[in-house]
């Protein structure tokens, strides 16, 4: 089942066509990564989810139903953290929960069960200063807290990561992977590193629509090419390899000790059988793996 | 109704710890105790005056003073505390918008028009505390110096000046909604004030806008009557409605 | 003397009321390391200066950081 389905949506904002027919299913208790550069209309197209912009043409639905402009009804089954979160700084973590709970809501007893819950989840549980000074760490901790407090089926996060030290982005990102048994991720994204921790699923937003979505490993999958490369420890090896086969190439590497051929042209078995016969001294063989930054570029261009 | 309670308790933590109260209340408190001390200073500063005066040629004679003059301080006054009043809550809608706090609110479920309301109720209720306060402290201090009586419709004058108030307040919120930031509220409010004020320059037209309500002196010397004041009484009802009510339409088409 | 006493229901509360307000306005300015513009000292003596009312409004108009 779907929670979320885009279909054909159109923006323009003056003269300049942000969004030019974006289409994209989430599945139920994906973490989906949406990647895309900056300005690729991540964020418009999460604001049109939200209801917070009017799309030109297009279709939104959350949970089957249909998203209006305005004040939608669909916003009870999402929870959202903006890029920048902003809370009433007057206000400390604990106190900020409360009046998320009463503007939902949300009963007292409910809304004190699930904060001190959320709050241990995020690590403020013993944070008692007001929100004011608090890290932009904290505050998408926080903001993780308050998106989760409604029990949302879809959780949306607008980059998340994108302002944190290392740190931070893991601790966001196993905070991310700890609620996937309990709604569905969908977070934007140009960091690749952290799509490939916690995704399973991914789309390459460019230029106004998706360039490619799906399932992570079936992309990877497709992908996927036959070839592999060989480095070896020394010259010697490469020149003795290069000569005995015909299909290997030297790769373009620094070292010049990188070999790639293609299992269509020569038998990975009969040169790993080759190279044990000859006592060849490589460091290693390798599958080549499409890496999401490859992809990436492949896919934008 | 739970989350209209809610957004108003935030507005009132809000206004409590950012200090607004306590600022406000002192600045109505201030006034509320110069009113009658200048009152009660005026015949000694005539005393010191008097001599350069009759010097010039000018005859000062004794002047007594009584719980009128004290009200006319009041309603002098008052202005400025009304002008502090808007600088101060100016920014109550925008600083909103600029800090991006609403958005998380209203995609949790809060209806747009609840934010206007909230804020227009905690405006009223923060305007109607200051200003009865600063008319109950000038009220004990004539009361205990002079004689309250003298001063008539004293009730309905001060009225009238706190209903005025209120529509200042509803142009605030309208301008809020349209601005998007503090100072497009202080233009916006200042500049549809000053608007009438010159208008009410014009012979006869004075007595049907919103301005007529700040002269309510003249109530309490007698050179008015009270049904002089009736048809800007009601208009400044309407006008106030329309603006608030069109404040939560323009609130709800807003781009956040 | 006579005259003193006969204002003191005036200075009294005045004085505490002004004492307060210029205490928080100090103490704002002073707990706070930025301003929406100008700088500490500008507004210490704005405050001072002004503290009869004006400037403790000054400063949060204009001085005052948005939180």
């Amino acid at each position: 089942m779907e929670v979320l389905s885009i279909e054909n949506l159109h923006k323009r904002f003056g003269d300049k066509e942000v969004l030019k027919g974006v289409t994209l299913k989430v599945p139920e208790h994906s973490i989906f990564g949406f990647i895309g550069k900056n300005g690729a209309g991540k964020t418009t197209t999460m604001k049109h989810i939200l209801g917070l912009i009017k799309g030109d043409e297009g279709e939104i639905k959350v949970c089957d139903e249909k998203v209006v402009y305005g004040q939608t009804k669909t916003n009870r089954y999402i929870g959202y953290l903006p890029d920048v979160p902003e809370f009433y700084s007057f206000m400390n973590a604990r106190e900020y929960l409360n009046f998320c709970g009463e503007i939902t809501g949300l009963d007292k007893s409910t809304v004190r069960e699930r904060s001190d819950e959320l709050l241990c989840a995020v690590g403020l549980d013993k944070e008692k200063h007001r929100i004011k000074g608090y890290s932009r760490g904290m505050k998408q901790r926080l903001g993780i807290a308050q998106a989760l407090l409604g029990e949302p089926k879809l959780l949306i996060c607008d980059e998340p990561t994108s302002a944190l030290d290392p740190v931070g982005r893991k601790e966001i990102l196993d905070i991310l992977l700890s609620v996937k048994d309990r709604t569905t991720v969908l977070f934007s994204t140009h960091i690749l590193a952290d799509v490939e921790r916690i995704c399973t699923d991914i789309a390459f937003l460019d230029g106004g629509s998706i360039k490619l979505s799906g399932k992570l490993d079936a992309i990877k999958g497709k992908y996927r090419s036959d070839e592999y490369i060989i480095e070896a420890e020394n010259d010697e090896a490469i020149k003795v390899l290069l000569e005995e086969f015909e299909g290997l190439k030297r790769a373009d590497n620094m070292s010049g000790k990188v070999l790639t051929f293609k299992e269509a042209d020569v038998s990975l078995y009969k040169v790993l059988g080759y190279i044990s016969e000859k006592k060849l001294p490589v460091i290693k063989v390798e599958r080549l793996e499409p890496s999401l930054e490859n992809l990436f570029l492949e896919v934008v261009g | 109704m739970k989350t209209l309670y809610a957004f108003t308790k935030k507005e009132i933590i809000d206004q409590l710890r950012s200090n607004k109260v306590l600022v406000l209340g002192i600045i109505f408190i201030i006034f509320g105790i110069m009113n009658p001390a200048i009152a009660k200073l005026t015949p000694w500063l005539f005393e010191k005056m008097s001599d350069s005066l009759a010097e010039s040629g000018i005859q000062v004679s004794k002047i007594t003073v009584d719980a009128l003059m004290s009200w006319e301080q009041f309603f002098k006054n008052i202005p400025m505390g009304l002008i502090a009043f808007v600088l101060l809550e100016s920014s109550i809608f925008t600083r909103e918008y600029q800090s991006g706090t609403l958005v998380l609110s209203l995609t949790k479920g809060l209806k747009r028009h609840n934010v206007v309301i909230a804020k227009t109720v905690v405006l009223i209720l923060l305007w109607t505390v200051c200003f009865w306060m600063c008319y109950g402290i000038t009220y004990i201090y004539n009361d205990y110096y002079w004689d309250n009586s003298i001063a008539r419709h004293l009730l309905f004058a001060s009225f009238c000046w706190w209903f005025f108030g209120i529509w200042v307040i509803s142009i605030m919120v309208l301008s809020s909604t349209l601005a998007q930031n503090g100072s497009g509220v202080l233009l916006g409010t200042g500049g549809v004030v000053f608007a009438i004020y010159l208008i009410s320059m014009i012979p006869k037209v004075d007595k049907y806008l919103e301005t007529m309500l700040t002269t309510g002196y003249k109530l309490t010397t007698g050179a008015s009557k009270v049904s002089d004041y009736n048809v800007a009484v009601i208009v400044t009802l309407i006008v106030s409605v329309i603006f608030f009510a069109t404040g939560i339409v323009a609130f709800n088409k807003k781009r956040l | 003397m006579d005259k003193i006493r006969e204002y003191l229901p005036f200075i009294i509360p005045l004085a505490i009321v002004e004492i307060i307000l210029l205490a928080v306005t100090l103490h704002h300015i002073f707990t706070h390391e930025n301003y929406k513009r100008g700088n500490r000292l500008l507004w210490v003596i704005v405050a001072i200066v002004g503290m009869e009312f004006i400037g403790p409004i000054l400063y949060f108009v204009l001085g005052k950081e948005d939180e």
